[in-house]
């Protein structure tokens, strides 16, 4: 056996090197598509995953803490978040208000959640602060101001799917009818944009405002958002705050969107693993063409080495080394090309619906995959077609019939 | 060594018609001869040098060396047969054409088992016994006609076979490489002992060799003896 990998070797280093450097180029080149194939695809649908996951950021943070049971408040929110922030993941924490509402403006009147938050806090906490496109983001003193979500603004992104308010500007008027029956008048701070339902068909306005309509004291909230350190200890985190002693239930960003974006990242998975298959199909087929072909055209070469007494075990091996090779220099350059396409796409994004951008995710498990996957079947590709014509007649190989 | 041959024949179908290429012949060859097998084309030369080097199977009759009856071998024993026994010179030289001069010998050592370092050493060694010594590196397109079938004549006798068989080794080259080829051939019979079964069908080549056997129609017509031939 160990003679036969080491003519195997010969074999195979021989005609990588003298042979013809054109051929070798191709055939590199095909495989190093067949690899961004496998590849390339999957980090754009990851990109999209993590688009959909970042939309969950602006309401939910890296955790969240919701009411108990079929409760409406949390009823003991500051000593939940006196808990949190002394937990060492945690780097800020703050609380929210949700209520149902309907907004008016001129005849136009369209539902709504509103969030009554505490602005300072989430700069540390959310996007909100950030998303604003036109005006500016509450203060910790505003009262009587709100922001209103894209999608409920004439002539934004989405706003023609939805009922919305019309043509409203920064500084306009808007009445707002609590569920509760009461009504106040609200003047447009800013117009947040999120390009995600869940943030631009909501509004927001200040904490302290929502809870004097509702009369409700200060420690109640409707959920409690928390921003940690590393986002890769949000579990970690969220296992101390139970140990804390918070009896509510508390959610990971992560399950948040599994629970509320299952349905569109299953959609998003299915056809992943669907092209995932059919590129490796197509892959291996690729492979063993190439392979085959190239194995056909040293037929001649295949017959003189049995003529001469090397081992068919010997010349398998080594087809299957050269195939071997080759997949490796096409990975190295699929490698080299996917690096390239994700750098071009990272500083380039993919625009979607005028505004989202898709910025593709290095996926280094599926890269690991696929490199193993491309040689498992680089060295089948090379043994079958190698297997095959060692089993022919010695003279019609020769003769390369 | 002796190597008997004792009425092989070699029969084949092209389509409807089967063709017998060689219809009964039999035959010694003695340590050390050097035997052209002469005859017109389609006479059954190049069939029975095939046979003789297990590189075809005869339709029937019997092939030993040594009193080893190699007729019905199993293919894995043929093969090591022919690695370690037999020696074979193809008419168009039959090189690897991505392996240098010195590679496509020193592959056979490897397969028989021997070290890179000493493999190459035997390599050169057998190269400088057909006056290649210094081509090691060239590939099969940077040689000549002649030096290619030097190279192939080189393989062939790197394993010191039992004996060497080539077919129509000059058919490619001119006179004067011919001459160079069949030096070299000369040169291993007289010097080495080396027995050596050549198809040609050149009738100067004669007087390189100690016996002629002349075919037709799958046939010996002819068995003369020329002179004395070296004994291994």
């Amino acid at each position: 056996m160990f003679n036969d990998f080491k003519v195997g070797a010969v074999i195979a280093s021989s005609f990588l090197k003298r042979g013809n450097k054109k051929t070798l180029a191709f055939i590199v080149f095909v495989l190093a598509l067949i690899f961004v194939n496998l590849v390339f695809l999957p980090s754009m649908m990851g990109g999209i995953g993590r688009m959909f996951t970042n939309f969950m950021e602006y309401r939910y943070g890296d955790i969240i803490i919701e009411p108990s049971g079929d409760n409406l408040y949390i009823n003991n929110a500051d000593n939940i978040l006196q808990k949190v922030r002394v937990v060492q993941e945690v780097r800020s924490a703050t609380k929210r208000l949700d209520v149902g509402a309907s907004i008016k403006y001129k005849q136009k009147i369209v539902g709504s959640t509103l969030t009554g938050l505490l602005p300072s806090e989430e700069y540390e906490i959310s996007n909100y602060p950030y998303i604003i496109s036109e005006g500016e983001f509450l203060g910790d003193s505003s009262r009587n101001e709100i922001i209103i979500g894209a999608m409920l603004v004439e002539g934004y992104f989405g706003s023609e799917i939805y009922d919305n308010l019309g043509a409203i500007n920064i500084g306009s008027f808007v009445n707002v009818t609590y569920s509760n029956g009461i009504t106040r008048t609200y003047k447009i701070k800013g117009i947040m944009e999120g390009t995600f339902e869940l943030t631009d068909l909501n509004a927001l306005i200040n904490y302290e405002e929502l809870k004097d309509v509702f009369d409700i004291d200060e420690s109640k909230a409707t959920s409690i958002v928390i921003r940690v350190k590393n986002p890769d200890d949000s579990a970690k985190a969220k296992e101390k705050i139970i140990a804390a002693g918070v009896k509510e239930p508390i959610f990971t960003k992560s399950e948040k969107s599994d629970a509320i974006l299952r349905q569109a990242m299953q959609s998003l998975d299915l056809v992943n693993v669907i092209s995932r298959y059919v590129s490796l199909i197509i892959g291996a087929s690729l492979i063993l063409i190439i392979i085959y072909i190239n194995v056909l055209n040293r037929k001649k070469e295949i017959g003189i080495l049995k003529a001469i007494g090397i081992s068919p075990n010997s010349i398998v091996l080594g087809y299957a080394i050269l195939s071997a090779l080759y997949v490796l220099f096409g990975i190295c350059a699929g490698l080299l090309l996917y690096f390239l396409l994700i750098f071009y796409f990272t500083t380039n994004p993919v625009i979607f619906y005028e505004s989202i951008e898709i910025i593709p995710e290095i996926q280094w498990l599926l890269i690991i995959q696929s490199i193993s996957a491309m040689l498992i079947m680089s060295v089948i590709a090379g043994i079958i077609p190698a297997w095959s014509v060692t089993k022919e007649k010695m003279i019609e190989a020769i003769w390369g019939r | 060594m002796m190597i008997n041959v004792k009425n092989l024949k070699r029969h084949y179908k092209t389509g409807q018609i089967i063709v017998k290429a060689l219809n009964g012949v039999s035959f010694n060859i003695k340590p050390g001869e050097f035997i052209a097998i002469m005859g017109p084309s389609g006479s059954g030369k190049t069939t029975m040098l095939r046979i003789l080097g297990l590189i075809d199977k005869q339709t029937s009759g019997e092939y030993t060396i040594d009193k080893l009856n190699l007729t019905d071998l199993p293919e894995e024993q043929r093969r090591y047969y022919r690695l370690t026994q037999l020696g074979y010179v193809f008419q168009d030289y039959a090189l690897i054409n991505e392996m240098s001069a010195s590679e496509n010998i020193k592959i056979l050592s490897l397969m028989g088992g021997q070290g890179k370092i000493k493999a190459l050493k035997e390599a050169h060694e057998t190269l400088v016994k057909v006056g290649l010594g210094d081509k090691d590196d060239r590939v099969p397109d940077q040689l000549s006609g002649g030096e290619k079938q030097r190279v192939a004549v080189a393989r062939a006798i790197a394993k010191t076979p039992k004996i060497l068989f080539a077919d129509e080794p000059c058919a490619n080259l001119d006179t004067k490489t011919s001459a160079q080829v069949l030096d070299v051939f000369k040169t291993l019979n007289e010097k080495y002992g080396q027995t050596i079964v050549m198809v040609t069908h050149e009738e100067w080549h004669t007087k390189y060799v100690s016996r002629i056997i002349r075919l037709k129609d799958g046939l010996i017509v002819s068995d003369k003896k020329l002179k004395k031939s070296r004994k291994k």
